[in-house]
């Protein structure tokens, strides 16, 4: 898919799903002129196949199956430096969002991929505990993912420094964080919300 | 003369850094003759030259040596400086221990030694300069315009409005060149024809301007302020004093499948034409190459219909000279043809893209007439081959341009922001089309130009794809595209139903015999050389010849008809003056001992030797000998070279100098 020849037409370039990017992250897409700059200093830029600025411009020829094929949008750290730096105004940070979002919807080829999984375990510990119980997310991680040893020597040393706790008080208010997250699925159902 | 000055110059570093000139100044100090000696860090500048007008009152001095950087430089200055100080100009001379010592020497002994040398051999000059007094010759207030397209046109305006006649010769049967053609221009997109043919109106009503189209410089002869120029009117066949422009002989005339090149050969036109319908003047020509009655000598018909019987087969081509004092070369560009590579010339064609004969590739100035009001379709963006609407258009830049290979390595200039301009065009006309742009770089710098650029691709959504094509074939009916998007590193290909090449901008066919009937210097491409890059952009080196527009290389329209003013302005400074002063390093006959073979007058470049007769107090021929036009003469000394009898000597560069300069080593 990477190295194939791509055949450019009305039909092959899907500028309505560039449309749909560029009003999820209410940044434009067309205005990166491709000088690189985010590419130049994201720090997860070695993890990915097509770096920051080549998702743009596959955007940019509406190529979006080549953009969601790969991981790259799920190694972006969402650490802003692309956005904070890019001098033609494009929000990168919250294209990478809005293509994550895009790529979840459409059960994306990436939908399995770990990333995915992290994030999803990562939302269902808040919403049931109402903060972040690492140890269930480690260990659920693992189960789930099939890597029952990934991370495992790093438990003890961070037990000792008390980063894991084995038993987890839940946030006190946690009917009001259900409160949220109940809101967001109705406003989702209505469509008022992404 | 024995009390001559020398002042060495430090020129910052640039001469102290290798050569020592404190040294140079102390070995000049005992030649003999001089009676001064300084070194000073800028010679040229203010204290420097006061420095040396200081020394000419207090030592008397009657010649001058700068041993400095070339008098291309700095001569001038410092023999305005002599003239300050009461010194004849010409007995100030400058030793080059610069660029011919300083910058090309690394030893520093040798350096000095060589610059000791140099100055030694200016002192030995100096000695035997004479004192020259400059030449005046007359201006003639009146100038030469060769091209008319906007650039002739603006000169031609401003130069007529400040109150100067002006000559305008242009070789098509209508001014206006190649904006006349164009659709609509960048960034403002203004029709083109809406800001042209007023001024084409405003030239041929200007009482000041004599308009000579269908015409061509024959020969050019004089120099600044006084040029001879024969101008050959090609034979229109049409009286322009009687024709009253109604058209009816267009209409009528029985040839009308004739391309019509104005068109791109896009449309057709008739025998006896104008070229379009807006073209100034409004009076046809009979192209005699297609014409029945020039071919078989039957049909007549244009002449039958004449009403004030303007239609004149017998006429014959007129040669017309003209006095004017200087000449404005404007003759434009042409655009880069990708066919087969013709016979003599040094430019290739792109097999790759089919060498033109694939109908629907057409180059930017073809698209210009599609998209134009006034062109063949109506301002209807069609196909070439077939006349349909094209979905898909693809432009490639940079094609001929910036390729060495096809022996063109410079930058046309103008292709980006066209190309930008005809995908706004092409979106305007075809809203469900699609534009694609393969470009390599994108040159856009000009007020206003990259907000354009990027308009171009945020709101009229063209495909920007940063890559060369490489291969261009025909699929059926569609164009197939071959290129790569150099940013994703994978091939592209597009199915395009037109395809659109910014060929590359050349200087006009027949560039270089206009610069050697003018005396004019060209480069490698046959674009005009201007006389300094950054300071002399509008001037040639021959005085009083300027150049305006993309003659002198590839250059926009506000470019253009900025230099074209420029050049006006300097034309009016020529003007402002009714004598011209000249250097007087110009050649002279010894009368006693020429033998009047006139040698000299065959190898002159310029022109300027002459035969006189020498007759006794009764009219007695005693012998003919050459004379050098002291108005004409360029000071090469090519006549004193050349002279068998060693009588035609230049002044200031006399064997006797010469000489005296080679054994002073």
């Amino acid at each position: 898919m990477k190295h194939s020849k791509m055949t450019l037409s009305a039909e092959t370039m899907n500028l309505g799903f560039v449309k749909k990017v560029e009003q999820l992250s209410g940044s434009s897409v067309r205005r990166c002129f491709q000088c690189g700059k985010c590419s130049a200093g994201c720090p997860m830029r070695s993890f990915m196949e097509h770096p920051p600025n080549r998702i743009v411009r596959l955007l940019q020829l509406g190529q979006f199956e080549r953009v969601l094929a790969g991981r790259s949008i799920w190694y972006c750290a969402s650490c802003e430096t692309c956005t904070t730096r890019c001098p033609n105004k494009v929000d990168l940070a919250a294209i990478m969002d809005a293509l994550r979002k895009l790529s979840w919807d459409a059960q994306g080829p990436s939908k399995e991929s770990l990333v995915q999984l992290a994030n999803r375990l990562f939302i269902d510990n808040i919403r049931t505990y109402g903060r972040q119980y690492e140890m269930r997310l480690a260990a659920v991680f693992n189960l789930k993912s099939g890597k029952l040893l990934k991370d495992f020597m790093l438990g003890p040393s961070l037990f000792t420094k008390g980063k894991l706790k084995v038993f987890h008080k839940k946030n006190r208010n946690i009917g009001e964080i259900e409160r949220i997250f109940s809101r967001i699925e109705e406003l989702r159902r209505k469509g008022e919300a992404t | 003369m024995s009390r001559i000055g020398v002042f060495v110059c430090h020129c910052g570093e640039n001469i102290s850094r290798t050569v020592d000139v404190e040294k140079v100044a102390a070995e000049a100090g005992r030649l003999f003759g001089v009676a001064y000696t300084c070194d000073y860090k800028y010679m040229c500048s203010d204290p420097g030259q006061n420095l040396l007008k200081k020394a000419v009152a207090e030592h008397k001095l009657e010649g001058i040596v700068v041993a400095a950087c070339s008098p291309r430089m700095h001569e001038k200055t410092f023999r305005n400086a002599a003239k300050a100080a009461g010194v004849n100009p010409f007995l100030c001379e400058m030793a080059n221990i610069r660029e011919h010592c300083s910058w090309v020497h690394e030893d520093r002994d040798e350096a000095t030694a060589k610059a000791i040398d140099i100055v030694t051999m200016m002192v030995e000059r100096v000695k035997r300069n004479k004192k020259l007094q400059p030449i005046t010759v007359p201006v003639t207030k009146k100038a030469l315009i060769i091209g008319g397209g906007i650039a002739g046109i603006q000169s031609a305006l401003d130069i007529a409005d400040s109150g100067h006649q002006v000559v305008l010769v242009e070789r098509e049967p209508s001014i206006g060149g190649h904006m006349a053609q164009l659709s609509e221009t960048f960034p403002t997109l203004d029709c083109s024809q809406c800001i042209m043919t007023p001024k084409m109106v405003d030239v041929v009503n200007h009482p000041n301007i004599t308009l000579h189209t269908y015409a061509e410089i024959e020969a050019v002869e004089g120099y600044i302020g006084n040029f001879q120029v024969k101008v050959r009117k090609k034979a229109r066949s049409v009286d322009m004093a009687k024709c009253t422009g109604c058209g009816v002989c267009m209409a009528k005339c029985p040839q009308k499948k004739i391309p019509n090149s104005f068109d791109k050969n896009l449309g057709f036109r008739p025998a006896i034409y104008v070229p379009f319908p807006q073209a100034v003047p409004n009076t046809p020509v009979i192209d005699r190459e297609n014409c029945t009655w020039f071919k078989t000598g039957k049909c007549g018909v244009c002449q039958k219909v004449c009403g004030p019987g303007a239609v004149d087969y017998t006429q014959e081509d007129e040669i017309v000279v003209e006095q004017v004092g200087a000449v404005v070369v404007a003759t434009g560009f042409q655009l880069y043809d990708i066919g087969p590579k013709p016979a003599g010339s040094a430019i290739e064609g792109y097999g790759e893209f089919g060498y033109g004969t694939i109908p629907d590739v057409i180059d930017g100035l073809t698209f210009e007439r599609l998209a134009s009001a006034s062109g063949p379709t109506g301002g209807k963006i069609v196909r070439p081959s077939d006349g349909a609407e094209p979905k898909s258009v693809v432009f490639v830049q940079c094609v001929g341009s910036r390729a060495r290979e096809k022996g063109i390595s410079y930058c046309s200039k103008i292709c980006c922001m066209y190309t930008a301009k005809h995908t706004m065009l092409y979106k305007h006309k075809v809203h469900d089309g699609q534009a694609y742009v393969f470009f390599m770089d994108a040159r856009t710098p000009g007020k206003g130009y990259d907000e354009f650029w990027r308009r171009s691709i945020e709101e009229e959504e063209a495909v920007y794809i940063r890559g060369m094509v490489s291969r261009l074939y025909q699929k059926g009916d569609k164009v197939v595209v071959m290129g790569s998007d150099v940013h994703i590193g994978v091939q592209v290909e597009i199915e395009a139903d037109l395809v659109v090449l910014a060929t590359a901008v050349q200087p006009r066919e027949g560039a270089d015999t206009l610069a050697q009937k003018l005396g004019i210097s060209y480069d490698k491409y046959h674009f005009y050389s201007e006389a300094h890059a950054k300071l002399r952009p509008v001037e040639c080196a021959t005085a009083g010849i300027y150049l305006a527009g993309a003659c002198q290389g590839p250059k926009d329209i506000p470019d253009t008809v900025s230099q074209a003013s420029a050049a006006a302005a300097k034309v009016m400074t020529l003007f402002a003056r009714n004598e011209l002063e000249r250097e007087p390093i110009v050649a002279k006959v010894n009368e006693r001992f020429c033998v009047g073979c006139l040698a000299c007058r065959k190898v002159c470049p310029y022109g300027a030797v002459e035969e006189k007769e020498i007759r006794d107090r009764s009219g007695n021929l005693i012998k003919v000998v050459a004379y050098v036009n002291p108005g004409v003469c360029g000071g090469c000394g090519t006549c004193q070279a050349t002279c068998p009898s060693k009588s035609v000597e230049l002044d200031g560069y006399t064997d006797e100098q010469i000489m005296a300069m080679i054994e002073a080593l």
